[in-house]
Formats: C-alpha cells, structure tokens, sequence
C-alpha cells in the first residue's frame, strides 16, 4: 500500500517536473498582454493626441462651464448651485494628473528618441497643466508627483509642494522648452497628431513663451523680481503669440472625439445655459458688436405697455397678433426665427427687462422664474432671456468659431498692455490694448468692426488696468478661467456676488478634492494648513473654496 | 431541432415495441412496524418511468410487464425490489430506513460519495423540487433552499443572479461560484453589462442561465474551500455542481413531456404621491420639469398639455390637469413565460441514451421585452469494450432576445420613463410615432421620453449560442483500478446588437451598436483511480491531472461620441448606416491557461470513520514564473458516532465532521507588466498610459478553511438537524488598492491583506405528522455570516467597493465588508451646546457638506444579519402542496431611485415627514421643533428634517410672496467670523427655526441631494417566493406518472422598509467596473431598478408515455 503511494508520488512528480519545464515558456509567452502597445516601442506620435486633445477640452470645460458662471458670462436656470452660486463640493483634479501620466510618457520617449521638438512640447504641456492645477487648488504635488510607479510611501502618497515652487518650476519648465523649441527641426511631429500647430515648432515655441507671459503676470504681486525681467525678455526676443492664427486652439469638429461640450447633451440641457446680465449689461454699454456672436436675442421681447389692464398678457404675439399660447418650445422659436415675437406689460404693475438682449442677474434665489418666465421648469427654456447663440447648440465642425482656447492672441496683447501699465518695458500700454482690442474682435468675425468699436467711450483707451483687465475679461469668452486668475490677482472686474450664493463673495480656488481627502489624507491636510482661512471659509475649514491659497495672500486681493 | 427528436422517438418506438407483454398487478403496501397501510408509496416499474403512488390504504394498481422488477419507495422507508413474475397481486411490507442517511452525493470531479463520509457540508437541491415552480433561471429556484446561501436576481427575469455562497470572501472579483455541469466548469460572471448609446444600460444576464432546468438531475453545492479544494483556483467561492439527467442502462423506452406556463402581472409600485402635476413651483405647470411640484390633479385646474387640442386658429386649448396613479399598471403587460421539455432516453445492455429538447418562451412584462431559449442535449455512456466505456455529454443552446429592456439605470430606462410625469395618460402614447414621421418622431411630451418608444423602438437584441459537452473515456483495469481521460469544451458565441431610433431625447439621430463575444474553455483531465477494502479499512486514492485553456475575445461597432449624429437615414440599422465621422470600434482578446495535478485518498475505517486528503499544485499562465506553481492541500474527517457508542435506538445517526483546506488562487490575465492603452482620437489611432498600476512580483491568493460539524437523525428521519461552523481566512489577496491621483496612478496591484469570514449554518428537518394518509414535511436552514477585513497592505486603512455622492461602500480595516457611507454634515459637535447634534447650515440656510473619510457617516451595510429559508409540503394521497419562504433579516440598502424620485418631489414618504410648519405661528413652530430635536431637526437615516409644505393648506410657507409651496431647514447658523471651524469653544449659533430671517425656498428645491443617509432604508425582507399544489393523475392508457400542478410566485413580499422596492434588487449594473473591484455591480444601491412586484399563476403538467 505505502509502496504504491510512493511510486505515485514519484510519477507525479516527475510529471509535473517535465510539465513544468516544458511549459513554463508557454505560460509567460501567453501572458503578454495583445490588445496594447509596450511604452518602450510607443510612436511619441501615439501619445501626443493623448495630451493634446484632453486638456484642450478640460480647459474649455471650465472655461465655458462653472468659471463662466464664477466670472458672471453666463447663469443656468437649472442645476445652477455650482455654476451661479458657487456651491462647490471637493473637487477632484484626477483629470488633469491623469493627462500628466501620459504626457510624462511623451517627454521619456521625446528623451529615448533624442526628439527636442516632443520633449519642448512635453514640456510645455507639463507647465500648463501644472500651471493650471496650481492656479485652482493652490499647493499641489509637483516634485513627487507622477512617479508612484517608483514604489514607496514617498512617491504613492506624494508631499504637497507650495504654490510658489510650482510656478517657478513652470517657469523654468518653460524657459527650457522654448529654448529646445527654437532649435527643434520640423518634422517628426506628425501633422495630424499636433491638434493644435500641425507640426510646426514655432507655433509651440511661441506657444511657450505665451505662457511664460501667462506665468510672470501670474505672479507679479507676489515676485514682481521674477516677472518683471522675465517678461521683458520674452517680449524683447518677439516669439510670442500675436496674431489671433497663431492661437494655440483645439478645433470642434464634430467628429466622435470632439464635440462641442453644450451640445453633448440634450436641447434641455442647452437651453438651461443662459447670458449673465453682467456681461451683457457690458456689451450693451460699449456696443460691443461679439454680442450677437455669443448670444441670442431674446424669444420674446417684453413691450412696456401702461394701458394694459392686466400686469402682463399671458400669450405672446407674433409680429404683434395675439397667439393663443404663451409661449412656444426653443425648437420652435428657432425654426420662426424671422417672426418678431413679442409680449406686453405694464410697467406700473411689475418690471421686466425689455431690452433685445436680457441675462440673467448672478446668483439669484430662483433663475428659472428670472423675467416673467411662464415655464420655470428644472432647466428649461426662458423664452424672456437670451440664450447663447444657436451655434453653441450645434456639435461643431472644423474651421468654425468652437475652439477649445488656450492661449490667445489677444490675451497676450492684454498681458503687455497691463505689463507697460505696470511701468515694465515692453513698450505702449495703448498700442498693445488696441491690439489685444483687434485680435479679440478678428476671432470672433468682427473685425471689420474694429474702427468703430475703438472709439467708443469705455472701450477707448483709458490708461487704467481696470479698463484692460475688463475688456480682458470679456475677451476670455469660452476661456473664462483665466479671467477668474485675473480677477483674484487684480479684483478686477469688480463682480459682486448674487443674493443667493453660498457666500457673499466670489470664491478664490478649488477645494482639494476626495480622491486627495481620503487617499493623501496627512499630504492634504499639511497643504490645507497653509492656506489662509477667511471669514468666509465657514464650516468647511481650511479647504473651502473662500480660503486663500499663497499667490493672494497678503495681497488684499481680491476681496 | 424538433425533427431531430422526432425521429429518434421513432425509431425507439420501434425497438420498444415487441418487449411490451404488460400484465395487471394489484396490491397493498403496509408497514413492517404496524401493518397499516402507506400511502404515497412510490412504484416504479424499473428501468422505466412508468409507476404509480399507493392511495390512503397504501393500495396500488399498474401495468408492468410480466417479467419486470417492481421498486417500491417512500420517504423514511428502505426502497425495495420485487419481481413480478408473472403475478398479478403483490403485497409489500416496508421497513423503516435510513435511506437518506445513505444518500449518495455527488462530490469534487464528479466523485459519487455517500454523503454520511464527508468531513464537509453540502448543499442539495433536488431536479424535481425545483422544477416544481417553473423559474425562468434555475437559480431562481435555489433561493432559500440551501443554508449559507444567498441568491439575488438584480432585476427583473432575464437579468444577472448573483449567487454568493458563506458571503463575499474576494475584494476583486464578483464573489461567484465556480460552476460545475457533468463535469464541465461552466465561464459564468456577473460582468455582462455594457452600455450602448448613452443612458442604456443593458444587463445581457448571466450565462449560466443558459441550462435548462428541465436537464438537471440534482444540484450539490459545495460551499467552502474544504470541498472545494480539489477544483482549484476557482473555487475559492465555492463549487455548484450540477447533474443532468442521463438514460437507464435497462432495455426499455421512455418519453417524457412537460409544459409550464406562467403568467405575471404588476402588483406593487413606487409610492409616489400622484398629486401634483409636474412644475417647480405651486400652481405653475410645466411639462418639462422633473418635479411633480405644480398645480394640483383632479381639482379642475386646467392647462395646455402635450395633447390638447386645437382650435380654430391652431392654438392648443387647455384641458384639464388629471392624475394616472395606475400609469405603470396600464403600461405593464401580462408577462408570460411557457417551458415545454421532450425527452426520450432508454438504453441496452451496453448503453444508455438520453436526448432532451427544450424550449422556453418569455414574454416580459415591460412591452416589447422577451427572452427564448431553446436547449438539445444528449447523453450518451456505451461500452465499446468489456472494460472500455465511453461516455459523452453534449449540450447545445442558445438564448436570444429580440429586447432586453434595460432596467439599471436611467434615461433609456422604460420604467423610469413611466415615473416621468404625474398627469400623462400613457396610454395615449401607445402608437409610438408622430403619423407621417415613422422611425424620424416619437410622440412625447416636452421633456420626456415616451414610455413606449422607450421600451419598444429601443431595442436591444442578442443571440447566444452555447455548446458544451465533454467526452470521456474510461477504463476498468479491474475491480480495483481505473482509468478515466476526459476533454471538454465550453464555448459561447454571443452576437448583441442596439437599434436606436431617432427623436430619443439622449441621441435625436438615434445610433446602432454590433457587437461579438466568443469565448471558449477547455480542460482535458486524465484520473486514474485504485479502490480496494483491507480488513477494516475501505481505501481509495485517485491522481490525475488537468490542462485549462481559456480564451475570451470581443469585438464592437458602435455610434461614436457624438451624441447627436448617430445615424445617416432614420430607421436602417447598418454599420455602414453610422456617419463615417462618427464610427467608434475596440476589440480585445484574453488568453490564460492552468496546469494541474492533483490527488486525493480517502480512507474509511469500519464504516464509522472516514479521512480524506487532497493535494493540487497548479500552474497558471497569469502569475510570474517564479510564482506560477502553488500546491494546496485539504483534510476532512466524518465519525459516525452513533456506530462507535451506543446510543438510543432513536439516534439514527450521529455525525461528527471537520475539515481543513486550503486553496490557491491566481489572477487575471496580463496584470504582471504595462502596457499602453490604445485608443482613437477621430480618426487618429493613439495611446495612453493607463491609470492602474500592475506588480510583476504577484504571488498566488491563498484562502484557507476550516469547518465542523454535526449531523443528527432522530426517529429513522423523522427529525434531522445539522450544523457548521467554518472559517475562511483569505489571505495576500490580489487587488488594487486606490492611491490619489498626484502619484500619477488610481491604483495599484497589490498582494496584501487578509479578509475573515465567520459563519453559522443550521439545518433542521423532517416529518412532523406523518399519519392516516397525511404527511407534512418541513426543512428550515438559516445561517449568518460575517466577513471582516483584517487586514490590508502597509499602511492602508481602508478599501472601497465603490464611491457615490461623497459616500459609498467602503470597508476600514477592522471592519465588516458591506458597511455603506454617507458624505457628512456640519453639525454642533459640542456636547454642552444646547444644539448638540443639531445640523450648521450655511448662511443661506442650506446643510453644509463635509467631505473626506473622517466627516463620512456609516449608514449601515448591504448584508444581511441572518438568512432563513423554509420549504414545507404537505400530502394527501395524490394531492400535494409545497411553500417555500425566504427571510433575510437586517442589512440596509440606499435607493437612488428615492434620491431622484424625493428630490423630485414626488414619493409620498417625504411629503408625509414634512412638517407643517405655516400651520404655526412663528413661537409654536419653534417651540415644537425644539420640543424634539431628535424627531424634527436632526437628521437620521431615511429622514433629514424639512419644515413647510406644498400649499398653504398643507402647511407650506410663503416664498417671494408668490406661493405658499415654501420649506426651510431646521438647525443652526454660525454667526460669520466669530469662529475658526478647528476651534468650536467661542461658537455663537443662531437658531433657524422659522423666525424673521428664515431661508424659505421652494420645497422642490430642500431636498438634501448630497447625502445618502437620507435615502438609507432597513433591507430586510420575507418572500413566499413558491407555492405550489400538484396532483398525481392516475394513470390513463399511455399516460403515465401524469402530474398536475397549479403555483404561484413571489405572492406574498413584505419588506420592512415598505417603499415599493424590493432590497433583493439593491445592485446598480454599470458599465465600467467599481472602485477596488472587478465588479459591474454596486450592491447595496440601486437606482430606477423598480420593476413592480409582481404575483405569478402557473400551472405545469407533465407525463410519461
């Protein structure tokens, strides 16, 4: 018995021992993985579109989501809480640290392939994206971020670096990059996959001197001894961006990877986004002529009519005969939209906005009902308000006005006009506003409204960082956060916060979000700690979006 | 199919014929013990399935022929055999017996035990109980029947059932069993939910469903490793073996035939309130709001809606604002489901055959939805040679919907779509398209969706065929020594395919998706098996060996992300009718193989004590060479006692059983080394890191048991119990623990922790009353179960299961896995304050959100504390009736369903929990809230406090001096800038009970939407999921062992928490896998899973010719 045992586990052994030998081979052989690509191969070509196309669109969802609400280009009428009131809960960055994953690829491969033309891109993507978690949040991981591939606690459960050390690594960062772009050759960089200069270094070179610009301004309250020198420099060398081509913008072009951000969702979801009566209380003072680029007349235009026995009709008239309804779907008013709709009230029973263009005041208690609107539904249409122009319904299509921007032209132009104001030399604070006035208006079609538009009062040139910083904002238009940036550096404009928001000023940054709350708990709270709790930081604590991250504090600013 | 049938029961009937020389015998079976008669004794004649059961004076009478042998059987008596020759009365005494102490059960590589030697419980559910209630899934039909096991179908029938057996042990994969038919392990997972277009979800169910309960001859399931052990890797959460039924090697030839049919209809829904029309405000209608927060229904208001006529000029006339409480009932149709089975089997001295059809038709009861099966299966043994016998299985099938209704989550949701609006009349929506505008308009109302096109212009179709079967080869040396080879094969290709029309509010250019799944398993074992009796000693060893290979691959065409440019031309549903621009594809492919060997002995010693030992070393493609071979080994002992000291005559047994095992676990495949993801930007191919690390430096899993046992049988069966105690300690599991984002990663794999298990089976059983023609059985099994994490890697503190709205499932170590979170709130902390506990709300009167784990607020957990099961029959003569209940007590569960439907204001709960505070004045108001702060302004689960109502009348409260629809929230406000949040000693509060200064909104607009406590309901639950009467037809003519039976389903369901939905459905199918699992499914949540309860009739007939 025991003898037959043995023999068993003799031949089972020995089985198992050619088994394994035989078949050790195939079982690791079987285990490569056959629906990827090994990084140590990877075409920089393949990853570039990764960083570009995510980042372009990320910027412009903030751009033209919540920071145009905060920067009171826009209201919604429905889910408004975070986009008119500030109600933010934690916000997490896993997308842009994300992207930084794949763009550190890029740079390793730019490195690997001895390529200067993907390294100064990757680069200067590392510095806007680093650039803008700094900007929301305040102190982020930088110098030990990215590397938890490296293993420990270190790098798994990386420190939280000052603000301050990031926009100075940014900037070295950048100064690197454009350095390594001016020599780069053409070609390598495929055309297709560089969305945003189709293979061309000096369109990332001027790319990253913008931002340089970008930087230094950023931090010119707090280290006017970087900033000044620095933007000289770039402006003495001229590589910037300058003309309203040489923006660094992704297209919409309707395609199954891009497609316009208020089209993605339903018409309900459109017409829940409206003007803001701040910006349009703007554009109607100057005669700005980009109004009827970014908005739509109202539906239906309130008649003030004071022998109206009622307070106001409950139907609307169609070039002035009475309908039977009050009022039709925005589908319908936009298939009519020749027809001249119009409702009366009397203004001696209640008041309503009668102008062509009406926005929605910021922060109100309850938008939906904003105006007399007779369907205050949960983000519906306000036939009294206007919504944006029918084209920001619309998926996009290559060539037209939907770009994600990420720098311009006309920023730019603004940043040297505030730089000459601020006594740095970088020659006429009036030639460079004329030209951030011009590079605005040529991007949004209306430049043959230039000569015109310049003269009128407010728009001329007044010599005031408060005018440049103005119409700085309301050339941020899809691109409102860097607006916000300005306003928290200059307190310009002086927006005021509406009735119903959660504080009774703007907020200042991002709270650090839940990925960081429950996964980087001590890091977190160590960068918490730092900020400076205000009176409106209430009972969140430190991480409220009211507390003052490192780049405002001791400036006053912006409130 | 069916011809195929045909012509074999042709050709048996041939062969049958000239055997047949029936004769006509009569007796009466009696008692040994008392000489009465028994009723309900079974007679067979044998190698037949023809028989009958003896009446109340145990009387019988059949036809068999002369030479046939008789079996005479009942519970609690020994079988018995007799040979008619040639008689025509037969008189049988019965003894008492322990028959079922001698049950043979069906054990690991399909190994025939006497279940009295097993050191380990199993669970057993007979073929025939379960097909007493026809089910649409066969593990339908195990809920409640087994202890420590617990079934949950996750929505309505056709959907996943999550089978999870002494509770999740694994934090990554879906905790499902390994499946096990006639020795194939059957690819069965949760994970069959996928997305096609936005917003529709679609759960394609689980592919084991695939089996046709009409096959199975038994279901054993082995619950822990300690049985387990010997199938390796995948059976760390335990094994379901299932038996089909095979052909008799007795010359003789039967054809059996049942049909079942059932028919279901809605009974409970939602409690929503029905009583305003949709609108934010008071009195203002609006079709395109979500609230039923409008005018009031039935009281005449009147308004233009989406149907109202026209007049002369075109202007719609407004009509008057009704409610349809009934809309889901109306939308609802009767679900029908019809199981038909043939089957024809018989056998010679050198073989036995069984070839099986069946065929399952299922109408849904959402409009549109169905579900076919259609199942052939052969069973073939032969003897090629004296001691060669071959021996094949195969099984071919396939299950198609032309529309599975997609029920998981919203938007493409039919049922959420029903729920959309309180004054439409659904029924008038029933021709789907604006006339003129076919496949190009839907009719709807403004804003949502019509129910209809929702759920029958949607459509979700898919075809699965399935073939598995094994052949296998055995060899008897001799008495002692055998040798088996086996190759089996599992494959299922699956082709799903989404039609999306126009006008669906989600993609007004509607979309169409295609996509294909193969996979494929298969294993060759060989067993070689030496048996032999020593003196004392019954000895058998057995060693074999097992290659696995499985591969699993897709490949899909769909509409790409632009929403709103799905389709070229309206109502064509082509790959080439998808935009050129707007085309997104993927494919993949996995491959993994295992190398086993493996050995087993199992010694008995005078047939009172019994020893097995297992051993298995494995090798697995998915591990890293120097890890790829692990060995893990088992030991189980049974004593039975009762043979060893002398007990009572009544002490028919008295098991003692323990067990030890281990089992080894790998991973999935390519979780060793990264590689980059690729992907598309339009047109352009490109690539990208992905976000979770890997570890080339995996070690296998390794779970180990250990359980006990007794087993008790009192009174020849009358009485039987049985209990377990067991332990599993799974430990260096394989999973991804969540780093933040900064580190560059989501998370990484690591091999850490250790997971415990704890838990309690009982069983108890028998035959209460047992007289005068009467017999009334019960078995009851309960068990509870608790699983805690011990431990997890470095410093680690916590895993999560999932994350939703600032809270979740997450479990700390030291805790029990399940525990649910709910995002926290700013609250007086300070226990001297006379507002402690009360809520500080922010300054404009709104609960104010703490995030980050230390603020969360555990709400409960999705398990339950106890799981009961009871089946009971009782019988008369040919009358039967069965009941078969299932309680679980305890557990919770969060409904998001209510979080949508509660801040739409449209559950009656929330409208009841308002207080109505404009029926006060400002000093009563105050004084009644502070009167009970507990009750009326600290939040709790299910209830966070909101004072004010929808109508003056109703105890609302003014707003903008335009309504009385207002509410506020009770609590505190911190004064601003008397405080620092770290420092609470110098807080100043000021009360916000509805004096001057009060924050009033409109009360659609005080729904605390950030926290999940408010939505946290007890998940306890009682079904009578079974009852059934069945009537044994005496025989007519041909028609023999002829069974009648009337039943209903799920008619009884009371759940504690009383909101219409029903907490076995708390599971929300997602597309993407959650948090640090591997699984589809959150458990514990669910969100528009809210398929009415419904009762279902059925009457199943079946016979034997």
């Amino acid at each position: 018995m025991k003898k037959l045992m043995t023999i068993k586990k003799v031949s089972a052994f020995v089985l198992a021992f050619l088994l394994v030998s035989a078949c050790d081979d195939k079982l690791t052989e079987m285990n490569i993985n056959p629906n990827g690509v090994d990084l140590a191969n990877a075409n920089p070509n393949l990853l570039l579109p990764s960083v570009l196309a995510p980042v372009a669109q990320n910027y412009l969802d903030l751009g033209f989501g919540d920071m145009a609400g905060t920067m009171q280009h826009t209201q919604k009428n429905g889910w408004y809480g975070g986009h008119n009131h500030y109600d933010w809960g934690v916000r997490d960055w896993s997308n842009w640290y994300g992207i930084l994953r794949t763009n550190k690829a890029l740079e390793q491969r730019a490195i690997e392939t001895e390529s200067d033309f993907f390294r100064g891109i990757a680069l200067t993507m590392k510095s806007f994206i680093f650039g803008n978690i700094a900007d929301l949040w305040g102190d982020a991981p930088y110098t030990d971020a990215l590397r938890g591939n490296e293993g420990g606690m270190q790098f798994e459960y990386p420190k939280f670096d000052p603000q301050e050390t990031i926009y100075l690594g940014i900037i070295e960062d950048l100064k690197t990059a454009a350095s390594l772009l001016a020599s780069a050759e053409e070609g390598g960089v495929s055309a297709s996959a560089d969305l945003y200069f189709k293979g061309d270094p000096k369109g990332w070179q001027r790319f990253a001197n913008s931002l340089l610009l970008r930087y230094y301004m950023r931090i010119s309250e707090k280290r006017a001894d970087v900033a000044k020198p620095g933007i000289e420099a770039v402006y003495n060398a001229g590589m910037y961006i300058k003309t309203p081509d040489q923006d660094a913008t992704l297209d919409y072009t309707g395609g199954a990877s891009d497609v316009w951000p208020s089209q993605y969702t339903s018409v309900d979801a459109f017409t829940r986004w409206q003007a803001c009566q701040t910006l349009v209380d703007q554009l109607l003072s100057t005669n700005d002529p980009r109004i009827s680029v970014w908005f739509d007349p109202v539906a239906v235009q309130w008649v003030a009519d004071a022998g109206l026995a009622t307070a106001e009709e409950d139907f609307i008239r169609a070039d002035g005969d009475p309908l039977g309804v009050v009022s039709y779907t925005y589908l319908q008013f936009q298939e009519m939209r020749d027809t001249k709709f119009t409702r009366h009230f009397n203004p001696n029973d209640v008041s309503r906005n009668d102008d062509l263009y009406v926005g929605l005041p910021p922060g109100l208690t309850l938008p939906e009902s904003y105006n007399g609107n007779p369907d205050p539904g949960q983000g519906t249409r306000n036939q009294h308000v206007s919504q944006l122009a029918p084209i920001y319904a619309t998926a996009g299509s290559a060539g037209d006005i939907l770009k994600a921007r990420l720098i311009s032209a006309a920023e730019i132009s603004f940043i040297l006009a505030e730089a000459a104001l601020k006594g740095y030399s970088v020659g006429s604070a009036e030639t460079h506003y004329n030209d951030a006035i011009r590079n605005s208006l040529t991007t949004w079609g209306k430049a043959a409204d230039y000569a015109t538009f310049i003269t009128e009062p407010g728009v001329a040139f007044e010599g005031t960082v408060e005018q440049v910083i103005t119409q700085k904002w309301v050339a941020s238009w899809t691109a409102a956060t860097e607006a916000w940036m300005d306003f928290r550096r200059t307190g310009y404009p002086a927006l005021q916060a509406g009735p119903a928001a959660a504080q009774p000023v703007l907020p200042v940054r991002f709270p650090y979000g839940n990925d960081e709350l429950n996964n980087n708990t001590e890091n977190v709270n160590a960068a918490a700690g730092r900020l400076e709790t205000t009176s409106y930081s209430g009972s969140v604590g430190a991480n409220s979006q009211w507390s003052k991250p490192w780049i405002i504090q001791g400036t006053g600013k912006p409130w | 199919m069916l011809s195929l049938v045909l012509s074999l029961l042709l050709v048996g009937n041939s062969w049958a014929t000239p055997l047949v020389q029936d004769v006509r015998v009569t007796g009466r079976v009696t008692s040994a013990e008392d000489g009465q008669g028994i009723p309900g004794v079974n007679v067979v004649v044998k190698g037949t399935q023809s028989g009958t059961i003896t009446d109340a004076d145990g009387r019988y009478s059949l036809s068999a022929a002369s030479d046939a042998v008789l079996i005479f059987s009942s519970i609690g008596f020994e079988s018995q055999e007799v040979t008619v020759g040639g008689r025509s009365v037969i008189d049988v005494s019965m003894r008492a017996s322990l028959s079922q102490l001698d049950e043979v059960v069906v054990t690991a590589l399909g190994i025939e035990r006497e279940e009295k030697s097993l050191g380990y419980a199993v669970g057993k559910v007979d073929g025939e109980a379960m097909r007493q209630v026809s089910q649409e899934n066969i593990l339908s039909s195990l809920a409640g029947r087994v202890a420590g096991v617990t079934i949950n179908q996750t929505s309505g029938p056709g959907s996943s059932i999550s089978v999870v057996i002494r509770g999740a042990t694994s934090l990554t994969t879906d905790n499902q069993p390994l499946f096990v038919v006639d020795g194939v392990p059957m690819s069965n997972t949760l994970n069959n939910i996928s997305e096609r277009g936005d917003g529709n979800q679609i759960d394609y169910g689980n592919a084991i469903s695939d089996i046709s309960p009409d096959d199975i001859e038994s279901i054993n399931i082995l619950k822990g490793p300690s049985a387990a052990a010997l199938y390796g890797t995948r059976a760390g959460n335990g094994v379901v073996i299932i038996t089909t039924k095979s052909g008799s090697r007795k010359k003789a030839l039967g054809v059996s035939f049942s049909t079942s049919n059932v028919f279901e209809k809605a009974t409970r829904l939602l409690d929503f309130h029905y009583k305003y029309a949709n609108g934010n405000r008071e009195g203002v209608f609006n079709e395109g709001s979500a609230y039923w927060g409008g005018p009031q229904l039935d009281v005449g208001n009147k308004a233009v809606q989406w149907n109202s006529p026209l007049d002369e000029q075109g202007n719609p006339i407004p009509t008057e604002l009704k409610s349809y409480p009934n809309a889901m009932k109306d939308f609802m149709q009767t679900g029908v489901t019809s199981t038909n089975n043939i089957a024809v089997s018989g056998g010679g001295d050198n073989g036995d055959f069984r070839v099986s059809y069946s065929n399952m038709l299922h109408q849904g009861m959402i409009p549109g939805s169905d579900l076919f099966r259609n199942n052939l299966n052969t069973s073939v043994n032969f003897k090629l040679l004296n001691k060669l016998t071959l021996s094949t299985n195969v099984n071919l099938g396939r299950t198609h919907s032309n529309n599975r209704p997609s029920t998981g989550d919203r938007r493409a949701n039919p049922l959420e779509a029903v729920y959309a609006s309180s004054y439409v009349d659904y029924n008038q929506m029933k021709q789907i398209w604006v006339p003129g505008q076919e496949h190009i308009q839907q009719i709807r109302t403004e804003a949502n969706d019509n129910p209809w096109f929702i759920a029958k212009g949607i459509r979700n179709g898919f075809v699965r065929d399935r073939i598995f079967g094994n052949v296998s080869l055995t060899y008897d040396f001799n008495d002692n020594f055998s040798v088996m080879v086996r190759h089996s094969l599992d494959q299922i290709n699956e082709t799903r395919e989404t039609k999306i029309p126009f006008s669906y509010s989600r993609m007004l250019r509607g979309g169409y998706y295609l996509t294909d799944i193969a996979s494929q398993e298969t294993n060759s074992d060989v067993l070689a098996t030496y048996k032999k009796r020593v003196g004392d000693f019954d000895l058998s060893v057995s060693a074999g060996g097992n290659i696995m290979h499985a591969q699993f691959s897709s490949s899909s065409v769909g509409t790409g992300g632009n929403r709103n440019n799905g389709l070229v031309i309206p109502g064509v549903y082509n790959v080439r009718n998808i935009p050129l621009d707007n085309i997104s594809v993927s494919s993949t492919l996995n491959e993994k193989a295992i190398y086993s060997l493996y050995a087993l002995a199992s010694i008995g010693f005078k047939d009172q004590v019994y020893l097995d030992v297992t051993g298995r070393n494995d090798w697995s493609s998915t591990l890293p060479s120097s890890a790829r071979s692990y060995f893990y080994p088992s030991a189980s002992l049974s004593w039975l006692a009762n043979y060893t000291f002398d007990l009572p005559q009544s002490v028919s047994l008295l098991k003692l059983r323990a067990g030890w095992a281990q089992v080894g676990n790998d991973t999935e495949p390519y979780s060793l080394y990264p590689s980059l993801a690729t992907g598309n930007y339009n047109t352009i191919n490109t690539v990208s890191v992905p976000a979770s690390l890997l570890n080339p430096n995996l070690l296998p899993e390794q779970a180990t048991s250990i359980e006990g046992g007794i087993d008790i049988n009192l009174f020849n069966d009358r009485v039987r119990f049985g209990g377990t105690y067991y332990t599993v300690d799974n430990e260096n599991q394989i999973f991804s623990v969540l780093l933040p984002q900064s580190s560059g990663y989501n998370s990484k794999l690591i091999n850490a922790g250790l997971i415990r298990s704890r838990g309690w089976e009982f069983t108890l059983g028998g035959t209460p009353y047992q007289q005068n023609g009467w017999t009334w059985t019960v078995d009851l099994n309960w068990s509870t179960n608790k699983t805690t994490v011990e431990k997890l890697g470095g410093d680690l503190e916590f895993i999560t299961f999932y994350e939703e709205n600032g809270g979740g499932a997450l479990t700390f170590v030291g805790e029990e896995i399940g525990n649910l979170y709910s995002r926290g709130y700013a609250y007086v902390r300070d226990k001297n304050s006379p507002y402690y506990q009360w809520p500080i709300l922010s300054s404009a009167g709104e609960w104010i959100e703490l995030d980050g784990r230390e603020n969360m607020r555990h709400v409960g957990n999705f398990n339950p504390d106890f799981i009961m099961g009871m089946q009971t029959g009782v019988s008369f003569k040919r009358l039967r009736l069965n009941a078969s209940f299932d309680w679980r007590k305890g557990g919770e569960f969060m409904s998001f369903t209510y979080r949508y439907g509660e801040s739409d204001w449209k559950s009656q709960r929330q409208l009841d929990n308002l207080i109505p505070g404009g029926l006060y004045s400002a000093d009563e108001l105050a004084a009644l809230l502070k009167s009970n702060p507990s009750a009326y302004i600290i939040p709790k689960a299910g209830n966070y406090p909101r004072v004010g109502g929808h109508t003056a009348e109703t105890g609302g409260l003014p707003v903008d001096g335009d309504g009385h629809d207002g509410a506020f929230v009770p609590g505190v406000i911190q004064v601003a800038g008397q405080d620092t949040p770290d420092n609470f000693s110098d807080d100043v509060y000021e009360e916000h009970l509805g004096g001057p200064g009060t924050n009033v909104y409109p009360i659609t607009n005080t729904f605390p939407w950030g926290f999940n406590e408010q939505v946290t309901f007890d998940a306890s639950f009682i079904k009578l999921r079974e009852l059934s009467l069945a009537y044994q037809i005496p025989d007519i003519g041909v028609f023999r062992n002829a069974t009648f039976a009337l039943y209903t389903r799920n008619i009884m369901l009371w759940t504690k928490a009383d909101i219409g939905i029903d907490p076995e459905r708390a599971f929300w199918a997602n597309n993407g896998t959650q948090g640090n699992t591997k699984s589809q499914f959150r458990q514990g949540i669910e969100r528009q899973n809210v398929m009415p309860w419904s009762v279902s009739y059925g009457f199943k007939l079946s016979f034997n010719l």
